[in-house]
């Protein structure tokens, strides 16, 4: 932060407040007119159901977000949590195994990928953006290859004529369906990797390491950092979100489903995308991405009541992410890089 | 570095906007031409207008005073939906009352939140249409828990929600009244075809029906085949013409679905030395297949049908009912009706609109009916 004080012109001092805080008052402006107009907005229902709405989508940003740190962009977070669901309901309705089971595979599966990614964006050395490309397709077809296309629901007939012999535990339904006391379980597993990943990254060495290595890769080779190394950890990191996204998702639609997690990507990137412009960061951080996704629960629930379509919504998605662009690159009097945590 | 960062952001915000665009398509498969039929003003452009017969009762509670109703939709996409909604939009505006539009554009989990958010908001009833029992029970046995009336359409929903109101249109009465022409056509002791897929409510409720048809008449089923696709018609034709050249001695096949049947037309027509031998029985109308079941030789001899208007206007009379204290049944069905080729030609029926001039019935105006409530007709 040191640096962006010593200008002492009073419009330059203006601009580092609107870069700075510019985002969080967007934020809190938006709220207020949409709880001052209507009524229903401001409940706590109505703000923990926003909250669960987001949780999905807060987690799979902070996968992007990891990636982004590192200088790279996980494109294929949206079809592993489609992965997820699909494992999830495989393991409990096909093989009749129990919840924790199901949890179990789900997170090795996105290790996994996590695995291949870092494989071949530091081993092959395909650009990150065209391999997670890649990956995003052979997922997106292979998660349906043992199913024949179909969603697994309890009951289902199987290829031999068989009637599948399991279903979704209600244990398992609890990830997205229960309570810690007022909280929503998914709300509080958003809270919880949040903080991680805040502490993980600006606590901790390996963090710092994270963005030496997005801000220069060949500084931080130099200076001894295996640089490989933390890429793929933050793919794995990144593969391993995507399937906790995931784990609520079929938790909340309570069967498997083909097309559940396709449209999470790019939310997913938009919210990670917000978060790097907050506080005038202008770097990925595990905050800014839990307020962008809060932002784009605002405005969503605030336009829904309001009476919108969907592609009202879509446009307003979009004008919060340039709005954030601006923020980053424009106004920012301070160059856009990745530095080490304050 | 700095520029090859700024780059990758232009490229990316590029690219969200060029998908986003994309995903609009949603995964609906239907023709979305009437594109003004979810707008949120009722009536515009190319959407029905329906009339409005007057209520002849005084409106008991809670219609005394403006009331909210949210639809919870799976999809909007298509012009089935689209009418859908216009429908209902329409019984609700006649109704007094003002309605909020969720729509979940084909994504699960997004219903389910969005069910979430309908009922945080407390209005005075919900519509939760089309989705997954599994996904949908949590929120419709929370807002039945709230008090608030409750009307879904077209998902097994009692099978998690033994309380809540399940409302479909007759599926039963669907493939019975075209398998009843059908005996008439082509009698017993029969080889006939079947297109049908496994796994979809409305498709398994009238292949029940189709089973019992086939072994009160004998007649012999020389092939099942079909696909549900984003793209069944086209995905779905080549199966069947295979299975034709295999077995090209059927009377008659039956597709209860209309792009099923539409498969089922294209290939009959890729078997040319089949014409005329081969007659069709489907299931479901719109404009597109009017045209088709009217052009010359088209072996699409019936169908069954409901109008998606008359239905999502039904929908909310029910609701209304229920929020008045007035509704009977936990399970409400609308009735569909007959349509022959024969018919549509007889009366020069053209499109949707004609049909329903054609066809008052259509309209199910007396389903849900009450003397206070003021009923909308297309």
């Amino acid at each position: 932060m040191a640096g962006t004080t010593e200008d002492t012109s009073a419009l330059d001092r203006a601009r580092d407040v609107i870069v700075k805080y510019g985002f969080i008052a967007v934020t809190i402006v938006l709220f207020l007119y949409f709880a001052a107009t209507e009524p229903a907005f401001a409940t706590s229902s109505s703000l923990f159901s926003m909250l669960k709405f987001v949780s999905v989508t807060a987690i799979l940003g902070l996968g992007v977000m990891f990636t982004m740190v590192v200088g790279g962009l996980d494109l294929s977070i949206g079809s592993v949590a489609g992965l997820a669901v699909q494992m999830a309901a495989m393991t409990m309705v096909f093989y009749n195994m129990t919840g924790a089971t199901a949890v179990g595979v789900v997170l090795l599966a996105g290790v996994l990928v996590g695995l291949i990614n870092a494989f071949l964006i530091v081993v092959c050395k395909i650009p990150d953006l065209l391999a997670t490309l890649g990956m995003m397709f052979v997922i997106q077809g292979a998660k349906l290859i043992p199913v024949s296309g179909q969603s697994v629901t309890s009951g289902m007939v199987l290829r031999d004529g068989s009637e599948a012999p399991g279903r979704f535990t209600q244990g398992f339904l609890q990830i997205d369906r229960g309570f810690v006391g007022p909280i929503p379980l998914p709300v509080l597993i958003m809270l919880v990797l949040v903080i991680a990943s805040w502490f993980f990254l600006s606590r901790t060495t390996w963090g710092r390491v994270m963005y030496a290595i997005g801000a220069n890769p060949e500084a931080a080779r130099l200076t001894g950092v295996r640089v490989g190394y933390y890429r793929g950890l933050a793919y794995v990191i990144s593969g391993v979100l995507a399937s906790v996204g995931g784990l609520i998702l079929v938790s909340r639609i309570g069967q498997g489903d083909v097309n559940a997690g396709a449209s999470s990507l790019l939310e997913a990137v938009a919210v990670a995308l917000v978060g790097r412009s907050v506080l005038g960061q202008g770097k990925p951080n595990a905050w800014g991405t839990l307020l962008g996704a809060v932002l784009i629960a605002i405005v969503l629930t605030g336009l829904t009541m309001k009476g919108f379509q969907y592609y009202h919504q879509d446009t307003a998605k979009g004008a919060v992410l340039i709005l954030a662009l601006i923020f980053s690159y424009t106004l920012s009097r301070k160059k856009i890089r990745y530095t080490s945590a304050t | 570095m700095r520029n090859s960062k700024v780059l990758l952001a232009g490229l990316l915000g590029a690219s969200v906007f060029a998908m986003s665009a994309c995903s609009q398509g949603g995964t609906a498969d239907d023709d979305p031409s009437g594109d003004a039929g979810t707008t949120a003003d009722a009536g515009e452009g190319s959407a029905d207008e329906g009339e409005t017969t007057s209520a002849s009762a005084e409106a008991p509670a809670p219609f005394d005073e403006a009331v909210n109703i949210a639809i919870v939709q799976n999809s909007g996409q298509g012009d089935y939906f689209q009418q859908y909604l216009n429908g209902t939009r329409q019984q609700v505006e006649a109704l007094g009352g003002e309605l909020a539009v969720f729509d979940a554009q084909g994504d699960n989990a997004t219903q389910a939140s969005q069910l979430d958010q309908a009922i945080a908001a407390s209005p005075d009833g919900i519509i939760v249409r089309h989705g997954f029992p599994d996904t949908l029970c949590p929120g419709v046995n929370k807002a039945i828990e709230q008090g608030i009336p409750v009307i879904i359409y077209d998902v097994e929903i009692q099978e998690c929600a033994p309380e809540a109101i399940q409302t479909q249109q007759s599926d039963v009465e669907m493939a019975s009244l075209v398998l009843d022409q059908m005996v008439e056509d082509i009698g017993s002791d029969q080889n006939v075809g079947y297109v049908n897929v496994a796994g979809i409510a409305p498709l398994d409720r009238r292949d029940a029906v189709w089973q019992d048809y086939k072994a009160e008449n004998n007649w012999t089923e020389l092939f099942k085949t079909g696909t549900y696709t984003n793209s069944s018609a086209t995905d779905t034709a080549p199966m069947v013409s295979n299975a034709l050249k295999a077995n090209p001695d059927v009377a008659a096949i039956y597709a209860p679905y209309d792009e099923l049947t539409k498969g089922t037309l294209s290939a009959l027509e890729q078997n040319p030395d089949l014409e005329g031998k081969v007659k069709v029985y489907g299931a479901d109308i719109s404009t597109a297949d009017i045209e088709l079941m009217k052009a010359e030789g088209s072996p699409w001899v019936a169908t069954g049908a409901t109008d998606p208007n008359a239905i999502g206007a039904a929908v909310v009379r029910t609701l209304a009912l229920h929020m008045a204290g007035e509704l009977q049944e936990t399970k409400v069905e609308f009735p569909p009706i007959l349509i022959t080729a024969d018919f549509l030609r007889e009366n020069d029926v053209n499109n949707m609109e004609d049909l329903r001039a054609a066809e008052p019935a259509l309209n199910i105006a007396d389903v849900s009916s009450a003397d206070w409530i003021p009923s909308v007709t297309f």
